[in-house]
């Protein structure tokens, strides 16, 4: 703009110099001419006045410096010339000045003459003697006035190109400086040219409106992560190139990506290939989903095709963890072989003895036995339905059962009486250390089950001469403890956890000799988490083993809902 | 002309590690098929191993253009170059993995117990590969020097490997031909640990420009 204005100012400026110079020249020149031939006719009078007084001699000493003086006679034949030969010279008779001073005793013209071959002012006075005296004068020395001018044009030429050059450029920075300084952040602050005021004020409006929507898309886009990442599943966004365009924080902890990920390629997330594949296949438009391993744990990730109209924008991978499910799965496809596996091997046994039995092959005295060993595999089978029937009530939860307030001291008194002859039988001391009446709000027939289930066990897996404590008393904090402690043969270390599982035996190889179904440990542990009660377990192999069911202070008086649980 | 230079550096990294993948990938693919007597995921590797090699090619010409085309200096220079040299350990790494591969193809050869560390040193080795290319990906020394460390313990754990399978034969324990194929089994393993290090060891190269002595 500044180069725009520049130029304009300093071409009309050259312009308009150059203009008024021709004028000015074309005026002198016309000025010039004028004084020029005023002068003529002057000295044409003098010259004639002299010739008149003192004849031909005075007319040849006339030198003539500015003038052509000739003499023409009457006849036209030229007499003097102080210029050129006279003899030289045709007639000049038929020269209109010549003529004109013939006739009305002066003359002037003004033309190109053929001698000097250049333009010439002519002026002729008629003589008293019949003769003519002729004045001339060369156009050409006017042009020489003006062309010594030249130089001083050229001066002048030279100080308005650096003038106007210099004020151009002042003029067009100050034209344009308050352009340049006007605050675009603030237009209607401003205090520019009137012209620009629409379009300032546009601007503004525009600014802001463009605000607004900025502001808005920033609202949606912090709602957008807010969303994301308070989502417990992981999610990342792809385009159709396979950028990353977003990621929520838990995806971002599941494929240990951190933020810098996003609008890179997608390979920088993870190197798992099942993941790409997945992905890659979503964006080309199939989606999948496949069960991947991350850091030890197990992810369902669910790749879908992002479309709009026909058109593939990208893909998502939704990812959440399904560590416990797969695990549970797992748990129950275990459990129903081991269920079946334990159903048929009593059955087998009972089914060989009654074979030999309908085939005759006992002898009459051997019968009891046999009827004994049936009956024997039959309770076991019994018990291990009712275990079964068990545990199948408390996962469908407390909804359904009976709860009330019962001391939980005269429960575990009641099991130690129940469970006196089985300690004898097996030589183990069988001790209750008997404390003041626990009151609990729970299921009274699963608490039983609770301390059976543990007495039961504390007795099995005990040595011989060995002994049993079960104790209830109510601690500090105001919980209320079940315990039972045993001298047994203790459990594995780091097997604590799993004596809970379904079917588990920590002496596999003699599971059948100690009898049992394997389901003791899994009831009792359910039952607790029905009563919100905490199971610690203390055991050292082949030395002993102490169990304590805590149940919280909450649920003694508590006489609420109990929330189902399923385990 | 500097952002098409970035783009061109970053589709680069992204292509190693896409390469990277392809490598883990193998290397799970044949231990799975060796410790779980798949013969499928063997059978799956030429297609793979195959696909390795053409990722090797893109990538030497990728780094080829960018020398002649940008002449990178400074970490950019060690960035294309380390790319350049990482890729044919790479290929290497692809290139045994199917050795081992064809073993378990034509021989029929699956691990089968008898005591032989394969699945920890199979492990170590993913380990190693895997960390070797985290360290090149994000610019960590550390962890590319914990890698090239690493190296020494799959070196042990071939001796032991060495060791038991000798004490095998002088007890007549075992099928000779099996504990000699365990024996060249792990050699690949060892092997693929070797380059693994050397990965480690580019990336190290890439971030300080500096090559550390084998």
């Amino acid at each position: 703009m500044i180069k725009r204005i520049f130029h304009s100012i300093f071409f009309t400026a050259v312009l308009v110099f150059l203009a008024g110079s021709a004028l000015v020249t074309w005026s002198l020149y016309s000025y010039f001419t004028q004084i020029a031939c005023q002068e003529l006719r002057t000295e044409t009078r003098i010259v004639a006045q002299g010739a008149e007084a003192g004849g031909a001699d005075y007319v040849r000493g006339l030198d003539g410096q500015n003038f052509r003086i000739t003499w023409i006679d009457a006849d036209g034949t030229v007499l003097f010339d102080n210029d050129v030969s006279a003899d030289d010279l045709t007639n000049h008779l038929q020269r209109p000045e010549v003529q004109s001073a013939l006739q009305t005793g002066y003359g002037e013209s003004r033309r190109y003459s053929d001698t000097m071959t250049q333009e010439f002012f002519y002026s002729a006075k008629l003589l008293t003697n019949g003769t003519v005296i002729r004045l001339s004068l060369a156009q050409n020395t006017i042009a020489s006035l003006i062309y010594g001018m030249l130089p001083h044009f050229l001066l002048l030429l030279l100080v308005t190109l650096l003038l106007s050059g210099f004020l151009a450029v002042r003029l067009a920075k100050k034209i344009v400086d308050p352009l340049n300084e006007i605050d675009l952040d603030n237009p209607i602050a401003n205090e520019s040219y009137d012209e620009l005021a629409p379009l300032l004020e546009r601007i503004d409006q525009q600014q802001e409106r463009l605000s607004k929507q900025r502001a808005d898309l920033r609202h949606k886009k912090r709602e957008l992560a807010t969303v994301l990442n308070r989502m417990n599943e992981g999610i990342a966004i792809f385009n159709n190139e396979g950028t990353v365009l977003a990621i929520n924080r838990v995806a971002r902890s599941i494929l240990d990506a951190d933020i810098g990920c996003i609008g890179k390629n997608r390979i920088v997330l993870t190197r798992n290939m099942d993941f790409q594949n997945l992905v890659s296949r979503a964006i080309q438009g199939t989606q999948g989903e496949k069960v991947l391993a991350f850091h030890q744990r197990l992810y369902q990730v669910n790749a879908s095709t992002i479309r709009h109209e026909d058109n593939i924008h990208g893909a998502a991978a939704l990812l959440f963890d399904v560590t416990e499910r797969e695990k549970n799965n797992r748990m129950r496809r275990e459990f129903t072989a081991n269920v079946s596996h334990e159903l048929k091997t009593p059955l087998h046994t009972i089914s060989g003895y009654a074979e030999l039995l309908q085939n005759h092959f006992v002898k009459t005295e051997d019968m009891p036995l046999f009827a004994h060993k049936i009956y024997v595999e039959t309770q076991r089978m019994i018990q291990l339905v009712e275990d079964i029937i068990n545990l199948s009530h408390l996962d469908e939860g407390a909804g359904s059962m009976q709860w009330q307030t019962v001391d939980l001291a005269q429960i575990a008194r009641q099991v130690k009486d129940q469970l006196q002859p089985e300690a004898e039988s097996a030589g183990i001391t069988l001790r209750f250390t008997d404390g003041d009446a626990c009151p609990i709000y729970g299921v009274s027939r699963l608490l039983q089950e609770i301390a059976y289930n543990l007495g039961n066990n504390a007795i099995k897996y005990n040595k011989p001469g060995g002994s049993v404590t079960i104790s209830v008393r109510r601690t500090a904090r105001k919980e209320i403890e079940l315990s039972v402690t045993d001298t047994g043969i203790g459990i594995p270390k780091g097997e604590e956890e799993r004596i809970f599982e379904r079917f588990y035996r920590v002496d596999k190889s003699h599971s059948k000799e100690v009898g049992g179904t394997g389901l003791g440990l899994s009831i009792v542990k359910h039952a607790a988490l029905l009563h919100h009660a905490r199971i610690r377990v203390d055991s050292k192999l082949g030395v002993g083993t102490k169990i304590i069911v805590t149940f919280p202070g909450s649920t003694v008086k508590n006489s609420g809902t109990v929330t189902q649980r399923n385990v | 002309m500097r952002e098409a230079f970035d783009r061109e550096l970053e589709q680069l990294k992204n292509e190693v590690a896409t390469m990277g993948m392809y490598c883990e990938r193998a290397i799970d693919l044949v231990s799975e098929s060796l410790l779980e007597a798949n013969m499928a995921k063997a059978q799956d590797m030429p297609e793979l191993s195959l696909e390795i090699t053409h990722k090797e090619r893109e990538i030497e010409s990728i780094c080829l253009r960018l020398l002649l085309k940008q002449q990178p200096v400074a970490s950019d220079l060690r960035l294309v170059s380390a790319s350049l040299k990482m890729v044919t350990d790479l290929e290497r790494i692809g290139d045994q993995s199917e050795d081992v591969a064809e073993i378990i193809r034509v021989d029929k050869f699956f691990y089968t117990g008898q005591d032989i560390p394969l699945r920890r040193m199979a492990e170590a080795v993913r380990k190693m590969v895997s960390e070797s290319l985290d360290a090149f990906a994000k610019r960590d020394i550390q962890l590319a020097q914990s890698v090239i460390k690493y190296d020494d313990i799959v070196d042990n754990y071939f001796e032991d490997v060495k060791r038991l399978i000798v004490e095998k034969i002088k007890a007549q324990d075992c099928d000779g031909e099996y504990l000699l194929t365990l024996l060249m089994v792990c050699k690949y393993f060892e092997r693929i640990a070797d380059h693994a290090s050397n990965v480690a060891r580019w990336a190290e190269f890439a971030v300080t420009g500096v090559r550390e002595g084998e």
